[in-house]
């Protein structure tokens, strides 16, 4: 059976400034296709599709839409040709409802007046047809971030497409959110859709898609078939001869291969001790209950649970920026409720915020300042309190090379990286001074496999290096791999604690929907 | 008691014939902010609808032709601020305190090219008090709100058009949407550009009949310093109004009753020295600021313009 062709790119080029995102890309889409993209940080995937999207023009290159060349120079023009897209992150009015989210910019029957029932009915259909559960009435920012995702679905499938492009949509969902979506996609492929997903989990890729296209440095590399690929083979085409496979942490194929090359450990002094902590949120709603653990030297302490659970409060409390209500927190000798924040990084607490666009990160500054920040008072950048550039862009540059970050210079604006790339800043930044303890939340989100290994070969050398680390994590296959006890919590609870060899998936996916350890 | 409602309805009704130039003023920054685009040049913009309006009075001899000029005048010191923050992509806030001085330094020139130097200022008629049957006979409500003259009418008529078109119409829900996310309203279609053109044009014709307003219903003169920072004012309310429309409309009741309040206290003499009465205006500002910032919602992208190809991740 031939399939017929649905979209065709030919030599797409597209250059920033001076980086050439794109270099003469083709990508070809055949109907009611699952075509995976795939990709390292800023290998282009996602200006690829913003070029098709009538996102950006690109410089060179042509479109075509069943054989006929077609020019998308606005994202109008994209919808017309019935091309929807899921961004990266997300493009969201968060004061509006999920319906006029999704209908904004479309023709309503109600025209020219605001009524929208009908189009939340049709909403409503839609989410059935599809699995995508949403109330079309409720505000955006009140959602959590799984929720918020098929909303973004929900608003290409509203204005009817025939090709869906979805770029990371796995990132922001939990293993059983994943799985929903998988099914919703094979219902959208029956109806006639085709879709392009993105996603850096080979997994996802070897699962669902039909045919594969791997993108290195804004140009193609390779375009198969499932059936004639392995995850080693897009593994080598993602990375080039990059990533020696064998030593990597995340093929290590088993849980016990990491364990055994990186030695089990011998824990130390407790390093953190939570008592009785209880914790409330800005409308005096209870984030945190009656959490009581510890976290040992050399220990990786895990946090296993669904998103909004309670993981960011307890972050921020262990970070002084949440007030504490009850019970104690002493990290390092310090007790966090009378210790500033910017002491206890000083005094050798490491944060890797999970929200990496809104927590640490200045867009609108350069790279190198993005590099320092919290860290601006260290007597190395600054000198009486004026800050050294020399020597904060020096280290700048050291760092941009050991974490291999893609940006033109140490000046260029932090916005212009790669969603990928906006995170290794701030693994840089968390792992550029010593650290008694460090809190990482999901720091390896949007990483491509080859940041991903050496995010845990960081973490294992602090591990080593005698840190107690707190990792707070959605991908419990990261969990399992790394860590030598996993807390799961459950609405601002600690159901229970297990060490490392009782480890179970369907035991911390019971305890994550609530049910108690020893129920 | 005799006394008191006589007195509270005519100072009731001079607060509420005082509420048209920063209503118009406001409502046209609240338009353009809800697009995201801010524009500070409200005091100028004014002054040359101040000057513009008394102008075309003077010439033409009917108040209409003034209005005409004035609305004109603001609507081409809105395409320019769109221009070139849209367009060009520069900063609203130079752009805005360009056209500011622009427009101010224009408006004394044309007054000087047509009228000149002269010892008795010219004189346009005022605006005539238009009651309104039936409604202006009620007891007092009628007299401060029915006995005013037809540019108080339309500033409260318009206020609520603005808040019915924002809220309860399709046009509405694009408009704000572009305020809060361009990005999001641009990925689905929206344009944009054509929106902050829209707001800042209609936003600048407001500005331009709130100057000619001056003229018209206050002095019948035209003079250099008669906006008397009501622009700036204006973009204070429009905060105060919580960039709402209906808001903005409560809110100008209160910088007018402040305003003529000083005027009052001035005219009465209270031993109160003249410049702090000038000052009272603006020290209501800055407190209403102060309290008003905790619960005032700005659009997100206020200020910043919107370039498909540039990456923001606010
Ligand atoms: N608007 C822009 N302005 C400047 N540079 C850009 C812009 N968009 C992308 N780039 C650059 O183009 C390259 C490709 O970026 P792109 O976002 O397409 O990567 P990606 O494959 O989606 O990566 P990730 O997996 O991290 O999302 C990067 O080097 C990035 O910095
Ligand atoms: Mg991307």
């Amino acid at each position: 059976m031939t399939k017929s062709i649905v979209l065709q790119m030919e030599g797409i080029r597209k250059v920033f400034g001076t980086v050439v995102a794109l270099d003469d890309v083709n990508l070809q889409l055949n109907s009611k296709e699952i075509h995976g993209l795939l990709g390292g940080n800023g290998a282009g995937k996602t200006t690829l599709m913003n070029v098709l999207f009538g996102l950006y023009k690109p410089n060179a290159g042509k479109v075509e839409l069943h054989g006929e060349k077609v020019e998308i120079r606005s994202p109008k023009d994209a919808i017309n040709n019935e091309i929807g897209m899921v961004h990266q992150h997300f493009l969201q009015v968060d004061s509006y409802t999920v319906t006029e989210n999704i209908v904004l910019g479309t023709e309503l029957k109600s025209w020219p007046t605001l009524k929208l029932e009908v189009e939340a009915d049709q909403i409503r259909a839609l989410s059935e047809k599809f699995g995508l559960a949403v109330d079309p009435d409720t505000i955006m920012s009140d959602l959590p971030i799984g929720v918020r995702q098929k909303v973004e679905i929900l608003k290409a499938l509203y204005r009817g497409v025939e090709v869906l492009i979805l770029d990371e949509p796995t990132t922001n969902l939990t293993p059983q959110e994943v799985d929903d979506l998988f099914e919703s996609l094979r219902v959208m492929v029956d109806e006639g859709l085709s879709i392009v997903f993105i996603t850096h989990k080979l997994r996802e890729v070897m699962s669902v898609c039909d045919k594969i296209t791997v993108l290195r440095d804004g140009q193609n590399v390779l375009t198969e078939d499932r059936e004639n690929v392995t995850e080693k083979s897009l593994v080598k085409a993602m990375v080039g001869e990059g990533l020696n496979v064998e030593e990597s942490v995340v093929f290590s194929s088993v849980v016990s291969g990491a364990e055994t090359r990186w030695g089990a450990s011998e824990f130390g002094e407790p390093v953190v001790k939570v008592e009785g902590l209880h914790a409330q949120n800005e409308d005096s709603i209870v984030v945190i209950k009656d959490c009581t653990f510890e976290v040992r030297q050399k220990e990786i302490l895990g946090v296993a649970g669904v998103a909004g659970n309670g993981q960011q409060a307890l972050a921020e409390c262990l970070m002084g920026v949440c007030p504490i209500h009850q019970g104690s927190v002493i990290v390092d000798g310090m007790n966090v409720s009378e210790t500033e924040t910017r002491d206890l990084l000083e005094g050798g607490v490491a944060y890797i915020p999970q929200d990496r666009l809104l927590d640490g990160f200045l867009p609108t500054a350069s790279v190198a300042h993005n590099l320092i920040l919290g860290y601006q008072r260290n007597q190395a950048y600054s000198n009486k309190g004026f800050l050294d550039w020399k020597i904060i862009f020096q280290s700048a540059r050291q760092q941009i090379d050991e974490y291999t970050i893609m940006t033109p210079s140490a000046g260029d604006v932090a916005a212009n990286l790669s969603g990928g790339n906006i995170q290794r800043v701030m693994l840089a930044r968390a792992f550029a001074h010593p650290s008694s303890f460090l809190i990482a939340h999901n720091p390896t989100r949007g990483l491509d496999i080859r940041s991903i290994d050496f995010v845990y070969k960081k973490l294992f050398e602090r591990k080593e290096a005698g840190a107690a680390t707190l990792l707070i994590s959605e991908d419990l296959d990261e969990l399992f791999r790394m860590c030598d006890r996993i807390a799961t919590i459950y609405s601002g609870e600690i159901v229970g604690i297990l060490e490392k060899g009782e480890f179970d998936k369907y035991e911390i996916g019971r305890m994550m929907s609530g049910v108690k350890a020893n129920d | 008691m005799d006394e008191f409602i006589p007195q509270f309805v005519g100072f009731a009704r001079l607060v509420v014939l005082a509420i048209v130039p920063f209503v118009l003023a406001s409502q046209g920054t609240m338009l353009g902010g809800r697009t995201g685009l801010f524009n500070v040049a409200q005091e100028g913009i004014m002054l040359l609808g101040a000057s513009l309006g008394f102008l075309g009075a003077y010439l033409y001899g009917g108040l209409g032709y003034g209005v005409l000029l004035a609305v004109f005048s603001g609507a081409i010191a809105g395409l320019a601020l769109a221009y070139f923050t849209t367009t060009l992509k520069m900063n609203q806030f130079v752009i805005g305190l360009a056209i500011f001085f622009f427009t101010m330094g224009l408006s004394t020139l044309f007054y000087k090219f047509v009228v000149g130097v002269t010892l008795q200022p010219p004189l346009i008629p005022t605006l005539q008090d238009l009651p309104i049957p039936v409604l202006s006979q009620i007891p007092v409500l009628g007299e401060i709100f029915f006995n005013q003259n037809s540019m108080v009418y339309f500033a409260i008529l318009f206020s609520l058009f603005l808040y019915y078109l924002l809220y309860k119409t399709s046009f509405g829900l694009k408009l704000r949407a572009v305020g809060e996310n361009p990005k999001a309203a641009d990925s689905l279609g929206v344009n944009v550009d054509r929106m902050r053109y829209f707001t800042a044009i209609v936003g600048g014709m407001l500005m331009g009949l709130a100057g000619a307003y001056l003229p018209m219903v206050y002095t019948g003169t035209f003079t250099a310093g008669m906006v008397q920072g009501r622009g700036w004012i204006a973009i204070a309310l429009t905060f105060f109004g919580g960039w709402s429309p209906g808001l903005i409309l409560l809110g100008s009741l209160f910088f007018a009753g402040v305003e003529v309040l000083a005027l009052r206290i001035q005219v009465g003499g209270f031993g109160i020295p003249y410049q702090f009465l000038l000052m009272l205006p603006y020290l209501a500002t800055i407190l209403t600021m102060i309290f008003a910032f905790k619960w005032i919602k700005a659009p997100a992208f206020l200020g910043q313009n919107y370039d498909r190809e540039k990456r923001s991740l606010s």
